[in-house]
């Protein structure tokens, strides 16, 4: 059995909390004597693009002195930028801006929700995460009229209070799954697989399933738990449509959200998730973040999400469907700009993750399923830890998470001004105000 | 009647020469037991630690001054306070050692950066150039690496967040594989009580059978079968005979596959066995006939007509090297025609024909011109050479091989350095650990063999693939991320060859 550590003492959070603090200060601001870490970043979470996020989680305003915008993938996103149009085609800096996303497009009697952003929080489960992590991101979601998602790992009773703004996730291997919590839910999501690990369900490694997330779980602590792939019932479009008739009678009023990742037919898949009853098709590209996942599949299964979107959102079109269904595409959206490039390529918003994580201080160290420690994330992001969880206090967390979100609106906004663009929804779909960036990497 | 008795009694049944009746209970429990004995194939892994020190990931500076400034304000400040004073910035113990930060352990260090980020006045992390100068520019740091921890733990490398790298890339990293929402190979799991297949057959498929007057079968077919898509290469030639031919021979013996070895090195060391492939020049082939202890196949180096003919109806199976070199193409649908139902395809250890194309391409060439010509399960393609990672096993044979050779990775795994031309088959030097005995080397390949096979169901899993002989040639199977960016950019202006 792992080690249980004890809580720290007030003085001891007080001296770390002090010192991370400052420390992403240091690293992110121009005005400070340091660098960047010489040994942070990698390519597609490049060491500028981590730093604006630590930056942009400060002061709620992008950087001038780093590349927020793209990383060096040397593809997708990172090879796409938006045409620079005329100044008197551009709407003026003060001009309002419309970013909300309503994601009840099929035009029946349940929920309807406008989001105020373009954008939600992902899946991240209890027992991947902290229930500060969690509850971090719910009462920033509350604040921000948006929503996350739990992910696969049960409701901790403190999310209720931010059940207007959570999703409630039901997976393969049916964690935590209640009537209550998805009757809490304004929408509940079945995930049929993740972008990081398309095809291979879930898995909590034994060092970060403690008592209380094996309790959440209905298992026994300190056993690796596999969710494992795929819904064993479901062969078909209709066992697909009968798993969602089964929550909406659960929940007469939730939206339906389906996740699934990017295979071939991606498109298919997301016709058929729509005929099913779907409300929302949440495509997870290949590049997609994850607690625990086989290197092999990181990168090797399934397309990354810049190549599935126009796929999916021109079948749609031809089958005449695309104004019914909000698709919603993540795995690998980093910044503003990623987001204004998945939406003008055709999705109608986007789910993050990474990034709000990257915001509350993660550094992409890889360490998420226990690392050699068996602890879980040194800096209190991903991990159950008694003493490592509390590094990340909820009302800090939310904070941060507001004034990222406040720079990603903004920067958005601007995105759409320069575009000519008073609604995020005239950006759907407007790849001729795109251009690809041709050339070395 | 003794249980005994009933299980002597329900044997005969199963090969019907008895007929007694045995009550159900009994029946259940015998069959109970025969489920028991049921072996499902698998490769022992088992934690074997390097023997020599691999090169660390980061490298860890403490300003001394900075530290002991830190120390003695801490002190007073939290005075009392002990776990305060005594906290460290590092939960991997890279500060835990007798005298803390003033002597730091760089090797246990993960990169997290918390200890940089919190003192940037006087810590300092960065990459390890002793890492990066490890391997060449196709079988890099990062594939050696991972190699050493598959051949270390056995296991498939499992990690937290998601990917690191480039978008798409040369070689192999051209490719993704597909996957199904909801098909899978069993309906409990990859890793559950139902098989995935991984074993494939060498050797000609018949594509009809005849059988004599009596019903006895005419013209049995010469295959054989292994246990993984994978044989193991010959060693290059500075090690081509000593402890690393023996090695290779026990691990191929263990898992279940074949390894190619120099004729001379299998007689001189007496290494033939039913997993030993004898490599015999063309002008040699007379000595098929000395090979023993129950050797299932021979390796003619070269294509040769005359000495094939010599040798063609010979019972054991024989497969024939086929450099990707020149008009290779040729000269497969030569070896075709005169009945070699074994072809060795070579490339560089960069996976490179002669003319610099890569492997992927030059191995679907090959699968479809058999396709093309009606006679693609009559001939079993092995492709040899560039195969870095795990993740290029099914990209093989996505594209085509019904099997793959591996060679460099294998010497990794004995924590081997390459020296000099690593990219001309067999040319590289190598120097051996140390410390390096038989049966840790063994364990050693035996992890690596396990960790990629491993690997190999979590892609068929993914797919819903049951067997890989399934995935031979299903490109359908493939994604390439330039067919991908031109349907899913070529609208947009600046793509190269788009609409604009």
């Amino acid at each position: 059995m792992a080690k249980e550590w004890p809580k720290p003492s007030p003085k001891l959070l007080e001296k770390t909390h002090h010192l991370m603090h400052d420390g992403f200060h240091q690293r992110a601001f121009p005005d400070t004597a340091y660098d960047l870490p010489e040994a942070l970043g990698d390519a597609r979470w490049t060491d500028e693009l981590i730093a604006s996020a630590w930056y942009m989680a400060e002061t709620g305003e992008c950087p001038d002195h780093l590349n927020y915008k793209t990383g060096r993938s040397g593809g997708g996103f990172d090879k796409l930028e938006f045409k620079e149009l005329p100044a008197d085609q551009q709407l003026p800096a003060d001009a309002e801006v419309d970013i909300t996303l309503e994601l009840n497009r099929r035009g029946d009697d349940r929920h309807k929700r406008t989001i105020d952003v373009p954008w939600y929080g992902g899946g991240m489960s209890y027992g991947s995460v902290s229930v500060n992590v969690m509850m971090s991101r719910a009462l920033n979601a509350k604040k921000w009229n948006t929503l996350m998602s739990t992910g696969e790992g049960g409701y901790p009773p403190q999310l209720y209070e931010c059940a207007d703004h959570v999703i409630t996730q039901v997976a393969t291997g049916y964690f935590g799954v209640e009537e209550k919590s998805i009757q809490a839910a304004p929408i509940v999501e079945f995930k049929y697989a993740q972008g990081a690990k398309p095809g291979l369900g879930g898995h909590l490694l034994a060092t970060k399933a403690g008592e209380e997330v094996a309790k959440m779980r209905g298992s026994v602590p300190f056993v690796s738990l596999f969710s494992p792939f795929p819904f064993h019932s479901t062969y078909s479009v209709e066992d697909h449509m009968k798993h969602l008739d089964w929550i909406k009678t659960v929940n007469p009023t939730a939206m339906m959200s389906v996740k699934v990742s990017t295979p071939h037919d991606v498109d298919m898949v997301a016709v058929g998730s729509y005929y099913a009853g779907a409300h929302i098709v949440h495509l997870d590209g290949g590049f997609g973040g994850t607690g625990a996942a086989p290197e092999i599949a990181k990168k090797n299964i399934a397309m990354p999400i810049e190549l599935a979107i126009p796929k999916v959102h021109k079948f749609m079109q031809t089958e005449g469907i695309r104004d019914n269904v909000t698709i919603i595409a993540s795995g690998g959206v980093r910044t503003a700009d990623d987001i204004a490039k998945a939406i003008a390529l055709g999705a109608d918003g986007c789910v993050l993750g990474t990034s709000d994580l990257v915001a509350m201080g993660c550094t992409r160290c890889s360490n998420c399923e226990g690392g050699p420690s068996g602890r879980g994330c040194p800096w209190g992001l991903t991990t159950t830890d008694a003493e490592l969880q509390e590094w990340v206090q909820q009302a800090w967390g939310a904070d941060r998470l507001d004034k990222y979100y406040t720079a990603l609106a903004n920067r958005l906004k601007q995105i759409l001004r320069e575009l000519g663009l008073s609604s995020v929804g005239e950006l759907r779909g407007r790849t001729d105000l795109l251009r690809y960036i041709a050339g070395g990497e | 009647m003794l249980a005994t008795d009933l299980e002597k009694a329900s044997d005969n049944m199963m090969d019907g020469s008895v007929t007694i009746k045995l009550p159900v209970a009994e029946q259940a429990r015998l069959n109970r037991e025969r489920a028991d004995t049921y072996h499902r194939y698998h490769i022992d892994a088992m934690e074997t630690e390097d023997r020599q020190k691999f090169p660390r990931r980061f490298n860890v500076k403490v300003g001394k001054f900075g530290l002991a400034k830190l120390l003695f304000t801490e002190f007073f400040k939290y005075f009392g306070h002990w776990d305060v004073v005594f906290s460290r910035p590092c939960t991997y113990g890279v500060f835990s050692g007798p005298v803390g930060g003033f002597s730091p352990r760089p090797d246990l260090c993960v990169g997290c950066l918390r200890c940089e980020v919190q003192h940037p006045d006087f810590v300092k992390v960065t990459h390890n150039p002793e890492l990066a100068a490890i391997g060449d520019s196709y079988l890099t740091s990062k594939h050696i690496s991972t190699i050493d921890e598959e051949a270390r733990k056995g296991t498939v490398p499992v990690r937290g967040q998601g990917y690191r790298g480039r978008f798409g890339g040369p070689g192999f990293d051209q490719m993704f594989t597909d996957m199904s929402e909801i098909v899978r190979p069993s309906r409990d799991g990859i890793h559950g009580r139902e098989l995935i297949g991984t074993s494939v057959d060498l050797g000609s498929k018949p594509m009809s059978l005849k059988f004599d007057s009596n019903g006895g079968l005419l013209d049995a077919p010469k295959m054989l079968t292994i246990q993984v898509p994978f044989i193991y290469a010959p060693p290059p030639d500075s090690v081509s005979t000593g402890i690393v031919p023996e090695i290779l021979a026990e691990a191929a013996g263990t898992v279940d596959t074949l390894v190619f070895l120099p004729e001379n090195t299998v007689t001189n060391q007496g290494l033939a066995s039913p997993n030993v492939v004898p490599m015999i020049a063309p002008g040699q082939m007379g000595n098929i006939e000395s090979h023993g202890n129950g050797t299932r196949m021979v390796e003619m180096t070269s294509w040769n007509l005359d000495a094939w003919n010599q040798v063609k109806e010979h019972p054991l199976l024989i497969s024939v090297q086929l450099p990707l070199a020149g008009d290779w193409m040729s000269t497969m649908m030569e070896m075709v025609d005169n009945g070699v139902s074994i072809i060795h395809l070579i490339s560089d250890h960069h996976g490179e024909s002669d003319d610099g194309r890569f492997i992927m391409d030059l191995y679907q060439e090959a699968h479809f011109a058999l396709i093309e010509k009606g006679c693609r399960d009559e001939v079993t393609l092995i492709g040899t050479g560039g195969i870095a990672g795990a993740d290029h096993l099914p990209k093989s044979i996505i594209t085509g091989m019904d099997a793959v050779g591996l060679d460099h990775p294998l010497l990794i795994a004995m924590q081997a350095r390459l020296l000099g031309d690593t990219k001309t088959r067999g040319a590289a030097g190598v120097k051996l650990p140390s410390k390096f005995d038989q049966e840790w080397a063994v364990q050693r390949i035996l992890n690596l063999s396990c960790s990629w096979r491993d690997q190999l169901l979590e892609i068929l899993g993914a797919m819903g693939v049951r067997e890989v002989r399934r995935l031979r040639g299903e490109t359908g199977r493939a994604m390439w991320c330039g067919h991908l960016e031109a349907e899913a950019f070529g609208d947009i202006e600046g793509f190269p060859g788009g609409e604009h």
